[in-house]
């Protein structure tokens, strides 16, 4: 993991995390972390696009990981969501960013 | 199969009386019902069955009237039981038993009787009246050609003809069809033509059947093939078979889904901050964490050395507050123990009532029976120090620490060559602990001599018999050396006998002087981890080289036995030898003896300055002499036999006349000039004469004791009797002189003496050896 602490404008230094940070997950390690792969290239690709970004992490998996794939992308929502077992990450990424990703066929 | 030929032929007869049917089916159109029926031809005719039974309908309701009417009779049978008489009707027939009993048979015909026979109509073509034909009663409603033809008829004949079919299957079929004439045609065999002639009446048609046989019989002699059917020429219908098909099932299952979870969260910025925190300080932490661990595998030998040092540290402290409770109690203990020799004392003492507990104290002690001797003195024997590990090595050097008074070295080793000691040994005594030593050190071989620092008192130079030195720091600990000699050319080639320290040098470093057997000394200076080594004086002796293995020419050597540095003049120094000379010698001549004393004729053992006169000196040797000598005079001033092998000899610390002796025989010797220019004041055996050999002796520098060592690890502290230790009274015009100017002019006065008549000075050496050999 990388963690690039940046100096904030203000006063006392403000330490910004831009590295994934996984709140929750339930996957296998490999899946996990090509998940990770994905929603950072994507993320990073389409930072200004969530939308597009959501999608991207979603075609990418359901190509990887068979359908169906579903991927949130935002800086604030809520969910509730029911997925099939050892088949969910919810991480935070770019220090606003959080990405809920699960499947349900 | 004949009622079926029957009613087909009625069937066939029936059809000119079908015209009556209608009016029987306005009657009884319900019990109107279709038969069906295959003709002889072939052709299927229906039609209904009502006109036939008509009569028999007839009958039927009568007999159902009938049945009315007796049902009737029987209710009232039943209410008019009693009567029982039949009522009949008036116009019954009587008949009679005959003919009531007699059957009437009613027969059923098809025709039509009601219909006129002869009905013509008038014909105007032909202008006459013709018979119009009878209408029959017969209703085709279905017509179905069948494909079978009758055997008989000629269209079966052609067939039969052209295509030479079995004509006995074609019998059968057409029998089966054509009813009761056949089966006499079809059941008889060939071979029985009698049979058929016999039965007469058919013949006639029998012949032509029988013909036709024959007939039949060319058509399969010439076709030979199987049988066959006789189909139609016109509407002939293949049969087809159709095989029973799998049937099909439908079956269905269904899996399990894959399982499910729920999951939800709230995401909201500060969430995400403060995850982002967490996760960075847990970070941190394991970051540190894993700085530790790796710093572990790298330092771990020396983090395990560390937290061993700190262990040990931790048990040395434990153990130094402990040791130095232990070593009260131990003092305690021991003073106990030796109390039986103080009590004694206190015996003695009894009379004077100011002694405290004090009295134990060796220093409050003396000898009472000096009073009552006139010069002599005694030697108390107060403690023996031995140390168990060193009992069978002898004392090689005793060394008083400048420090404590009453802490002293004691060197083990052994001065004989066969018998050296596998490993050395020096041990620091207090005399207030007599059980143990205070310091222990061992050494890889003999120690033969120590030295400790004036300056540094912690400091110890030990010389070792193979010829390597050694330094201590008793503060560091007595396990490791803190210099250490290395190299067969960083030591000495020979046993070490002498070892001393210098003055510091110039930029203070600490240094100090050894002399070994080999003939040279050496200086070493104390560097930052090292001993740097300087060869002061080889001692060459002043004889003619001799030859060595190919014709080289070897310079002899004396070899040192003893050295003592001057007082005062720290440059200066003397070396006894092992062939008894003694060589005045200065560090900054490496080549040039300052003097040299034919001391002795056999080796010095030891020598030393007078305490207060530097220029006066003592030497002792095994040729059993003590020779007193004054500075760069050749000729001793005194001379003492003391009857056996003299092991070391010392000035007093408080007198300048006093010093003491110990020989090999185990006899200490104490001689104070100015009592006695001739005898020994005291002459004590000390230890058994035979066992045990004194090694070497010290005045203690403040107490009134001496300590002698043997070649047995043991050394002794004696109490010197007061008149061994006389000190000089002030003239009493110069009361206020002190005892060092009164002694200084004690010595002067007495070696004036000496010095005047040095003819005088002969006969003194002369008359002491008297002395000594008359002892």
């Amino acid at each position: 993991m990388d963690d690039q602490p940046k100096e904030g404008g203000e006063g006392d230094k403000k330490i910004i995390h831009v590295y994934p940070l996984v709140k929750h997950s339930d996957m296998q390690e490999e899946m996990k972390n090509e998940a990770i792969d994905m929603i950072t290239t994507a993320c990073e690709k389409y930072a200004q696009n969530y939308e597009l970004a959501a999608k991207t992490i979603k075609e990418a998996m359901d190509k990887k990981f068979g359908t169906y794939w579903h991927a949130c992308v935002g800086e604030g929502f809520g969910f509730e969501v029911s997925y099939e077992t050892k088949n969910i990450l919810y991480l935070f990424f770019g220090g606003n960013l959080a990405i809920v990703l699960w499947k349900c066929s | 199969m004949p009622d079926k030929a029957n009613t087909s032929s009625t069937a066939a007869s029936l059809t000119p009386a079908s015209e009556t049917a209608e009016e029987f089916d306005d009657e009884s159109e319900e019990e109107s019902k279709i038969r069906v029926r295959f003709n002889v031809r072939g052709l299927l005719r229906v039609f209904t069955a009502d006109f036939y039974c008509c009569g028999l309908q007839q009958q039927i309701r009568a007999s159902s009237l009938g049945s009315k009417h007796a049902g009737e009779g029987d209710d009232n049978d039943n209410w008019t039981r009693t009567s029982r008489q039949l009522l009949r009707p008036a116009d019954q027939m009587d008949l009679t038993e005959t003919e009531l009993s007699e059957e009437i048979p009613k027969i059923l015909s098809t025709e039509n009787r009601h219909l006129p026979q002869n009905l013509v109509i008038y014909s105007f073509k032909e202008g006459a009246y013709i018979p119009i034909p009878k209408s029959t009663n017969v209703v085709t409603i279905f017509e179905c050609e069948g494909s079978a033809i009758h055997i008989e008829s000629a269209e079966a004949k052609a067939q039969i003809a052209r295509d030479g079919v079995d004509p006995r299957i074609a019998e059968l079929k057409s029998g089966t069809q054509t009813g009761a004439t056949t089966p006499d045609l079809i059941d008889r065999p060939e071979g029985t033509p009698e049979q058929g002639e016999g039965e007469g009446s058919e013949a006639g048609g029998e012949v032509e059947v029988e013909g036709e046989e024959e007939h039949k019989e060319v058509a399969v002699g010439t076709t030979g093939g199987p049988k066959k059917k006789l189909t139609n020429q016109f509407n002939f219908c293949e049969r087809a078979a159709l095989t029973c098909s799998n049937p099909s099932r439908s079956v269905e299952t269904q899996t399990v889904p894959p399982p499910r979870s729920q999951f939800g969260a709230n995401v909201v910025q500060w969430h995400i901050y403060d995850s982002y925190n967490e996760d960075f300080d847990r970070q941190t932490r394991e970051k540190e964490k894993e700085m530790m661990k790796e710093k572990k595998p790298g330092l771990q030998k020396h983090a395990e050395l560390k937290r061993g040092d700190a262990k040990n540290k931790a048990t040395e402290e434990f153990n130094r507050k402990y040791l130095q409770k232990c070593q009260i109690l131990e003092r305690m203990v021991n003073q106990n123990i030796f109390d039986d020799i103080a009590h004694g004392w206190l015996k003695s003492f009894l009379t004077i009532s100011t002694l405290t507990i004090l009295i134990k104290d060796f220093r409050y002690y003396e000898d009472p029976s000096d009073e009552f001797r006139e010069d002599d003195g005694t030697l108390l024997p107060l403690w023996k120090f031995t140390y168990d590990k060193c009992k069978k090595m002898s004392v090689t050097d005793i060394c008083l620490n400048t420090h404590y008074f009453d802490l002293y070295a004691v060197c083990f080793g052994s001065f004989e060559f066969i018998k050296q000691v596998s490993e050395g040994c020096v041990c620091l005594f207090s005399i207030k602990n007599p059980s143990f030593p205070e310091y222990r050190i061992t050494t890889e071989s003999g120690a033969m001599c120590c030295d400790v620092h004036k300056k540094y008192p912690y400091l110890i130079v030990i010389g070792q018999y193979d010829g390597n030195v050694c330094v201590y720091n008793l503060q560091m600990g007595t396990k490791e050396p803190v210099y250490v000699s290395q190299g067969v050319n960083g030591k000495h080639s020979e046993a070490v006998w002498e070892i001393k320290w210098g003055e510091d040098m110039q930029d203070g470093e600490i240094n100090f002087y050894s002399l070994s057997s080999d003939g040279r000394v050496f200086n070493w200076v104390l560097m930052q981890n090292k001993l740097t080594l300087t060869t002061i004086i080889t001692l060459y002796l002043d004889v003619p080289p001799v030859c060595g293995p190919d014709g080289t020419m070897i310079k002899l050597k004396a070899s040192g036995t003893c050295m003592m540095f001057h007082p005062t003049n720290k440059e200066i120094f003397q070396v006894g030898t092992e062939d008894g000379l003694i060589f005045k010698c200065s560090t900054a001549y490496s080549s040039k003896y300052l003097m040299v004393y034919q001391a002795h004729y056999l080796s010095v053992y030891r020598m030393d300055y007078n305490k207060f006169n530097s220029n006066i000196f003592v030497s002792c040797s095994g040729d059993w002499r003590v020779k007193i000598w004054e500075d760069m005079r050749n000729d001793p001033l005194f001379i003492f036999d003391l009857g056996a092998s003299v092991g070391d000899v010392k000035w007093a610390p408080y007198s300048s006349t006093v010093f003491a002796a110990v020989t090999s025989e185990g006899r200490v010797f104490v001689f104070d000039l100015n009592v006695n220019k001739y005898k020994a004041i005291c002459s004590q055996q000390v230890v058994p004469r035979k066992k045990n050999k004194l090694t070497r002796i010290t005045f203690n520098n403040k107490l009134p004791f001496l300590i002698v060592g043997d070649d047995k690890g043991t050394s002794i502290t004696l109490k010197l009797s007061p008149n061994l230790r006389l000190l000089c009274k002030p003239p009493k015009k110069q009361g206020w002189m002190d005892q060092h100017t009164l002694q200084v002019q004690k010595l002067d006065r007495l070696l004036s003496l000496v010095r005047e008549l040095p003819e005088g000075g002969q006969s003194t050496e002369n008359d002491p050896v008297d002395d000594a050999t008359s002892n």
